[in-house]
């Protein structure tokens, strides 16, 4: 289900020091679609840019491993509540964690008062993950991370020689996580905002097996055939979500939310930076996503 | 200061930890300063001078200076105690341990009947399940106290809370809650311990309230009052970022800067994540060293920088070399954490370092002081500065060869021998077993070495007690009274000074403080005993009167 009126999602960002988290969370900052609200370790590196950020908060954070007895937990908590009560209300919370940060633990706040934890998202650094995961110091602190993570994005593809091997070290330490390929951390979005749909009944274990795919074709497509397409769904198929045009009002990007059986058209917020033609995001368990949509998306050809 | 006259102290005896004159029976006062030391007949050459026998059944010796504790050990006194130990709050009242289940719902219920507000949350701290025979304190319990009021009681870990039923309707937590740490029972109902910050935080009006009170100014007298207790003179907060926000530096001077205020504090700027992957603007700097620079009183110092780089060893957090833990619970992943990536540690280090500044570094295990050894090497190699006094900061594990090192490399160590006694035999049955248990908190090889180190409480994680925390550096007793590790046992004379000089000289204050001469700040810790004439093992249990801080003597137990 989709987290009642007024919740704010929660996106935890972790990974390794170097790995790109910042990186993404610029990223995101500038294709998001709606309202963010971004709690970081370092504002100094983000690129803020006033028409994507709504708030932030001055409050000094630090997303570590702290403790009471090990070192008081200073500011998290009261951060935590000032971005909640920010007005207008953003509608998303991206948290990065620190470098060292279990993010699994720092996703644990994501279920606190106001706030809905949507994906914990742990970015990789291609180039070094293999001699990350073998380093005696820091080796567990990255398969934790990893082991954590509903979405892992392995960046810095462009840098790294041997993919592989860091695609079997992923594999083996976290086969439930969705994976994803990015070199400067650039992901398509739809991959880990909306998961909550996808997260197992336990709340304690993992999202379980599941896999997505992205649709895309340029003509603005008949109502009708929309409709169309959303009714021969698997029933498997539990979230869609994406931008498309309608052949009737081709002008207008329509931002598409299904979860479960119901769904939703509404105008893009922002009409300035709007793409052209449709692309479409499904999720759900693996094998059950279907792999040929482009034609049907195309059908108002 | 301005007070030109002279008053001359006489008392049974006088310990100076000046080793030119290293006993007295009397001491000048002028102002807030030492005259001088000796007889009266010497001291008399001052001129004209007040006499004061009011410490002559007494003995006097340089007030005690505590280089790692939090102010929070003042802002838990705003909740009543539960703990199973008894207990001396900043008043001097002894809370008596609550030993059964039966008798912690008991001291709530009276501290409930106390509060007028029906809707005040009754907040308590100290539980500590570890002792209490049986059951579980759960919600039920908490609720034959009140089903109206919330109730929230911290563990003394730190790491978990109860909280009755009406604390969970009014926070929302019920069988769907899905954060973890919220326990529930076998049928899936919320038991009302909630474990971590995360499912402590869920019930926010009690678990705010701690840090609500650390900001109060009755928390910062209540500290001082705490020290005053056990003779210590000089308190050092280690590692806070609130002295960045707004009205904090302002409250610390109006506390101090109070003549009756017991006590000088020195703040330590904790290292905060923030900016620190970007070494060029690590915005702590600038703030240490205005501190530093422009903001220091005869009572509040600064100058000392906190770092926190691993967890902790009762907690399975701390980062232990091999063979790791000996006894993890299931699940445990090998080893602890970092609070810091390890290879960020040395800029991090050197950016403070470069300012003149003295870091403290929290290492538990052996492999996180490794960690700062070396980054402070590296600090040195980039930018040569003598004299710099990094501290490792709990020291617990710490290896001669570390110790060796630190010598070499001119660094400090602050060593929590409170474990000892608080958590020994628990480290030698489950955390690192026997062999290393016995070379804990190593003040012999330190001092065989050659570093300088002192001794510490980290208050309230135990209770601050400069004599309680010598007595386990003395005789290395545990809570089950065996004696973990004899060959690292010190001698009372060198327990006393890293009491006094020991902890001064990291804190960087050894020309002011830490022992009694001419020149230095007239603070003394007044003793009922002398800690050399009772037998070793009765050393924490030697009567403390109070101290004398800058010339004005504060009685223990007033308010
Ligand atoms: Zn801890
Ligand atoms: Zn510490
Ligand atoms: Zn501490």
């Amino acid at each position: 289900m989709q987290p009642s009126e007024g919740l704010m999602e929660v996106s935890v960002i972790g990974g390794y020091l170097g790995a790109g988290k910042t990186t993404l969370v610029n990223h995101i900052l500038r294709q998001a679609s709606e309202r963010v609200a971004v709690m970081v370790n370092d504002f100094g590196e983000i690129n803020i840019d006033q028409s994507l950020i709504d708030s932030r908060s001055d409050n000094t954070i630090s997303l570590t491993n702290g403790c009471i007895c090990c070192s008081l937990v200073d500011g998290f908590v009261s951060a935590l509540e000032s971005v909640t009560s920010f007005r207008p209300k953003p509608t998303r919370l991206v948290i990065e964690a620190s470098g060292v940060a279990d993010p699994g633990a720092v996703a644990a706040y994501g279920h606190g008062p106001g706030l809905a934890l949507d994906a914990v998202v742990v970015v990789t650094d291609a180039f070094r993950l293999c001699e990350q995961i073998a380093d005696p110091l820091i080796g567990q602190t990255v398969v934790s991370q990893i082991g954590a993570a509903d979405v892992i994005v392995l960046n810095k593809i462009d840098l790294a020689d041997n993919l592989t091997a860091a695609k079997t070290e992923l594999a083996k330490l976290n086969p439930d996580a969705l994976l994803a390929y990015a070199s400067h951390a650039e992901v398509n979005l739809d991959l880990f905002f909306g998961r909550e749909v996808v997260r197992t009944s336990d709340p304690t274990s993992h999202v379980g097996k599941f896999e997505s795919r992205t649709h895309e074709s340029s003509q603005p497509i008949p109502r009708a055939a929309l409709e169309a397409l959303v009714e021969n769904l698997p029933p498997e198929i539990q979230r869609v979500k994406g931008i498309v045009r309608l052949a009737e009002a081709p002008h207008v990007a329509m931002v598409f939310q299904l979860v479960g059986r119901n769904w939703e058209l509404r105008a893009l917020a922002d009409r300035n930076n709007s793409p052209d033609g449709n692309r479409l995001v499904v999720i759900g368990p693996k094998g059950s996503v279907p792999m040929e949509w482009d034609n049907a998306l195309n059908s108002g050809k | 200061m301005g007070d030109a006259s002279v008053k001359i102290f006489t008392a049974k005896k006088i310990i100076t930890m000046n080793p030119a004159l290293p006993f007295a029976q009397a001491i000048a006062v002028r102002g807030d300063r030492i005259l001088g030391v000796g007889t009266v007949e010497d001291l008399a050459q001052w001129g004209d001078h007040e006499l004061s026998e009011q410490f002559k059944d007494h003995i006097l010796m340089p007030g005690f200076v505590e280089a790692h504790t939090h102010v929070m050990a003042g802002a838990v006194w705003e909740f009543p105690y539960v703990g199973f130990y008894d207990r001396a709050d900043p008043a001097g009242r002894t809370w008596l341990g609550c030993q059964t289940i039966a008798s912690v719902v008991d001291r709530l219920a009276e501290c409930e009947r106390d509060l007028n507000d029906p809707d005040q949350t009754l907040v308590a701290w100290g539980l500590d399940p570890i002792f209490l025979k049986g059951e579980r304190l759960v919600a039920k319990h908490l609720d034959q106290i009140s089903t109206t009021r919330p109730i929230f009681v911290f563990h003394a870990s730190g790491h978990l809370a109860t909280v009755n039923s009406e604390m969970m309707r009014r926070s929302g937590i019920d069988r769907h809650t899905p954060t973890p740490g919220v326990a529930k029972d076998a049928d899936g109902e919320p038991n009302g311990e909630l474990q971590e910050p995360a499912a402590m935080s869920l019930a926010q009006d009690g678990f705010a309230a701690i840090g609500v009170a650390m900001m109060s100014p009755n928390a910062k007298w209540n500290y001082a009052r705490e020290a005053r207790n056990c003779g210590v003179t000089t308190i050092a907060d280690l590692g806070t970022t609130r002295l960045a926000m707004d009205g904090q530096l302002e409250a610390w001077r109006q506390a101090t800067d109070d003549p009756s205020y017991p006590a000088r504090v020195v703040v330590a700027v904790g290292h905060s994540d923030f900016g620190s992957e970007n070494k060029d603007s690590n915005p702590m700097v600038s703030l240490a060293v205005r501190l530093r620079d422009e903001e220091e009183t005869a009572k509040l110092r600064f100058g000392i920088v906190k770092l926190v780089l691993d967890g902790s060893i009762q907690g399975f957090t701390a980062r232990i070399s091999w063979p790791h833990y000996v006894n993890p619970p299931p699940g445990h992943p090998g080893n602890g954490l970092w609070l810091i990536p390890p290879e960020q540690l040395a800029d991090i280090v050197s950016s403070y370092h470069e300012a003149g500044l003295t870091v403290h570094c929290h290492c538990n295990g052996d492999e996180a002081a490794q960690v700062f050894i070396d980054a402070v090497e590296t600090a040195l190699q980039r930018h040569p500065r003598w004299d710099h006094r990094h501290t490792v900061q709990h020291c617990q594990l710490t290896t001669t060869a570390q110790y060796k090192k630190m010598a070499a490399l001119g660094m400090n160590a602050n060593i929590f021998s409170n474990h000892i006694f608080h958590w020994g035999d628990q480290h030698a049955s489950i955390t690192v077993g026997e062999e290393r248990a016995a070379r804990m908190d190593a003040c012999a090889t330190a001092q065989r070495e050659g570093v300088k180190f002192s001794v510490h409480s980290d208050a309230p994680i135990t209770p601050m007690g400069h004599l309680h925390t010598a007595w386990c550096a003395v005789n290395r007793l545990t809570a089950s009274g065996r004696v973990l590790g004899p060959e690292e046992r010190i001698s009372v004379a060198k327990a006393l000074e890293a009491c006094t000089l020991g902890a001064a000289h990291q804190l960087r204050l050894d020309h002011d403080i830490g022992s009694l001469e001419a020149g230095k700040l007239a603070d003394f810790a007044v003793l009922e005993k002398d800690p050399f004439e009772v037998s070793p093992e009765e050393l924490k249990d030697i009567p403390v009167w109070g101290t004398v801080v800058g010339g004005t003597p504060h009685v223990a137990g007033s308010t």
